[in-house]
């Protein structure tokens, strides 16, 4: 039985435009945002492709100064705000419900509407392309002074501070219905400490949401006032305070950025490798921590500014280490001695794993105030963000792709397809983001429309722009596999993978109210297969009969 | 529901372990100020949860409901998607058109009041529904 059953549609359904964009279910919601989303992000690849155009040589000429900053300014507004982000929202709201064994997600008008606040936003930040002085260019954390409006001029600066503001502000509340759903929604037997791993992910991922999304959009509010003339950020006190409005947002978003994707890919890994996900309690723990950590070491990215206490935010970057250390450790236990099938979701989630290493380690560096001031603002801390929210974040995804797509739509995604899209997804990645890490370490200063011809910069360079070309062929496999997997339908039926959680129980896609039939029962954070593994019991309990070294073929007192 | 407000109150005493720390360390006023605020917010989350519903501070399973609770959930919602546009078009009017602004303040007017009828319908179905009557025509037909 879902935790919300019998519930009374009260407005007859539409099918449609009008049905897709106005339907209240969390599916429908999800998957427009996801699709919103994708959309923003081909967009910014596009960015990314134009600015790795104009590096591939020195002294090329491809875009204006002005072009080049708008386009490195939107790419990161983009892929933020409107793409990593929002993505890992959309999975929470079009999942976190099934998971748990709701009929539907809490104050389902209030989520719609979120989702179009978003979508309002983010196609405001967009417009601003459209208009004379052209888009946001004063970087997607906007400083001041930078971005005021003597620095700024121009409506599209106007514009990226109205978009946030909106987009945030949609985040904002479709996490705060995602919260509710996990508080108050659950299915009877659902405690707490029997979720699945990827709703908790959702569920730290959302209250950092909570508490720190309403501070960006306190600072944009505030910076759209002294644009428009009201001295809000006064001298150099005022900028420093200004950073630290943005980046009290700002680094905690990098870990909703992640969060969510560290449990589609922990949810790809325990079932790829027919096991349960290892140390749970430990995993839940280490993720409260991690959340609350990463709250805590925001000013990390100030550190050269002089005007906050290094001490402090080294500490609590540098003691992220142990908690990320705890997942590791659970990611690896959960692959010794499973029985490993490498599906194209089992091969993002591992690269997944193994690029954020190289991420989280090039982190630590950095968490030191005494190598950042080496590091900052050069292609080091370009190469570091790029290991952790595309090589992390964006295979992460993948992998949740891969692994729920048959739920979603009914149908597989082709397997051969799949794997080239990884390989080149794979081989793109660290062919563009690895020679970052030399390029910065030789002094190549991040944001600059041109370089000289300082020797090996030019190569690596075009290394770096050959690689973002092979990324985008990646992409476009997938989008060929989408669109030859939902053409020619390989049925996937409701449970194609031996899936361990309750979206495993229903069919694909799931009903408007989720189940139609009762739960199974609910006795761990893998109730899908505690049913397998009885019924494994009870079979070999029948084959060796009690008393002959046999258990019996009754459930045994204290079994899960 | 049962245990729903101990991960975040757990939540919030990390927090505010971690605040005492940059309140101690550091004095800024405004890193105080704004960790403050995400530590309140959490703390009222967690009350709002045990306010609801008291045993969300108790440990355990949530359990079947001796009587079903009965919800009405509507499919659609017009209401929430023109009160978004509508918050959209006044910040966007005060960027770009002003005209956009009274638009904007006349739509969301519009949205609230069909907001208004839509939750009318809904608390009218379940009550319906309860006391066992047949489902009477969708709300959709009934609004003007």
């Amino acid at each position: 039985m879902s935790a919300t059953a019998p519930s009374v549609s009260t407005v007859s359904r539409a099918s449609g435009l009008f049905g897709a964009a106005a339907s209240t279910d969390h599916k429908r919601i999800g998957l427009n945002m996801g699709l919103a989303s994708l959309l923003f992000f081909l967009g910014a690849g596009v960015m990314a492709l134009l600015m790795r155009t104009q590096l591939a040589q020195p002294h090329v000429r491809f875009v204006s100064d002005q072009t080049y900053n708008e386009l490195f300014t939107m790419h990161g507004s983009t892929m933020i705000f409107l793409f990593v982000t929002p993505m890992a929202m959309a999975l929470a709201t079009y999942l976190v419900p099934l998971q748990i064994g709701a009929s539907s997600i809490s104050a389902p008008r209030l989520a719609l509407s979120a989702f179009w606040i978003w979508l309002s936003g983010g196609i405001i930040m967009q417009l601003g392309w459209l208009t004379e002085e052209g888009a946001g260019r004063s970087g997607w954390f906007a400083y001041v002074p930078l971005s005021n409006s003597a620095n700024t001029p121009g409506v599209g600066q106007d514009l990226w501070t109205v978009g946030v503001i909106l987009a945030a502000g949609g985040l904002t509340i479709i996490g705060g219905c995602v919260l509710a759903t996990i508080a108050r929604r659950r299915a009877p037997g659902m405690s707490m400490m029997r979720m699945p791993v990827f709703t908790w992910t959702g569920l730290v991922s959302v209250l950092m949401v909570v508490g720190s999304f309403p501070v960006v959009i306190l600072a944009m509010s505030l910076l759209y006032a002294e644009r428009l003339g009201a001295r809000v950020f006064i001298g150099y006190s005022g900028a420093i305070d200004y950073q630290d409005l943005f980046w009290f947002f700002g680094h905690p978003v990098v870990y909703v950025m992640f969060f969510p994707f560290l449990g589609a890919a922990a949810e790809a890994i325990a079932v790829n490798a027919h096991k349960r996900w290892f140390g749970y309690a430990a995993f839940v723990a280490s993720m409260l921590a991690f959340a609350a950590l990463s709250m805590s070491v925001w000013s990390h990215h100030m550190f050269t500014t002089g005007g906050v206490t290094n001490q402090y935010f080294a500490t609590t970057s540098t003691a992220l280490a142990v908690p990320a250390g705890i997942e590791y450790f659970d990611m690896v236990a959960t692959l010794i001695g499973g029985a490993i099938l490498l599906r194209t979701s089992m091969l993002f989630a591992l690269g997944f794993f193994l690029q954020f290493l190289i991420g989280g380690l090039s982190g630590i560096f950095v968490a030191s105030p005494v190598l950042d001031y080496h590091a900052e603002d050069s292609y080091i801390v370009v190469g570091h963000f790029h290991y952790t929210l595309f090589a992390g974040s964006v295979f992460g995804f993948f992998a949740g792709v891969y692994h729920w797509f048959p739920k979603v739509t009914g149908a597989r995604l082709r397997e051969g397809l799949g794997k080239l899209h990884f390989v080149l997804l794979l081989v793109g990645t660290n062919m563009t983001f690895l020679p970052m890490f030399f390029l910065g370490n030789d002094g190549m200063p991040r944001r600059i429309a041109e370089y000289p011809n300082h020797p090996g910069w030019g190569t690596l360079n075009l290394l770096e722009t050959v690689g973002a070309g092979v990324i985008a062929l990646g992409v476009l496999a997938f989008l060929v596999n989408v669109v030859v997997s939902l053409r020619n339908r390989e049925v996937a039926g409701e449970d194609p993978w031996l899936g361990h959680t309750l979206e495993w129980a229903t069919s694909s896609p799931p009903p408007r109210h989720n189940f139609e039939r009762p739960l199974p029962p609910i006795t761990s954070y893998a109730p899908l297969l505690d049913l397998r593994e009885r019924a494994q019991r009870d079979a070999s309990a029948v084959r060796v009969p009690a008393g002959r070294g046999g258990r019996g073929p009754w459930p045994q007192e204290g079994a899960p | 529901m049962r245990g729903g407000a101990i991960p975040v109150l757990a939540w919030a005493c990390l927090l505010a372990v971690l605040m005492t720390g940059n309140a101690v360390w550091t004095g800024d006023a405004i890193q105080i100020g704004e960790y403050g605020f995400a530590v309140l917010t959490i703390v009222l989350v967690a009350a709002a949860l045990v306010r609801a519903d008291r045993t969300a501070i108790r440990r355990g399973a949530p359990e079947a409901p001796s009587r079903p609770r009965v919800e009405a959930s509507p499919d659609l919602s017009f209401a929430a998607v023109l009160a978004a546009i509508a918050l959209a078009s006044i910040l966007f009017g005060l960027t770009w058109a002003y005209f956009l602004v009274y638009f904007g303040a006349g739509l969301l007017i519009m949205s609230l009041g069909r907001l208004a009828l839509e939750l009318q319908a809904a608390r009218a179905s379940r009550e319906r529904f309860e006391r066992g009557s047949p489902p009477e025509r969708p709300e959709r037909e009934r609004l003007p």
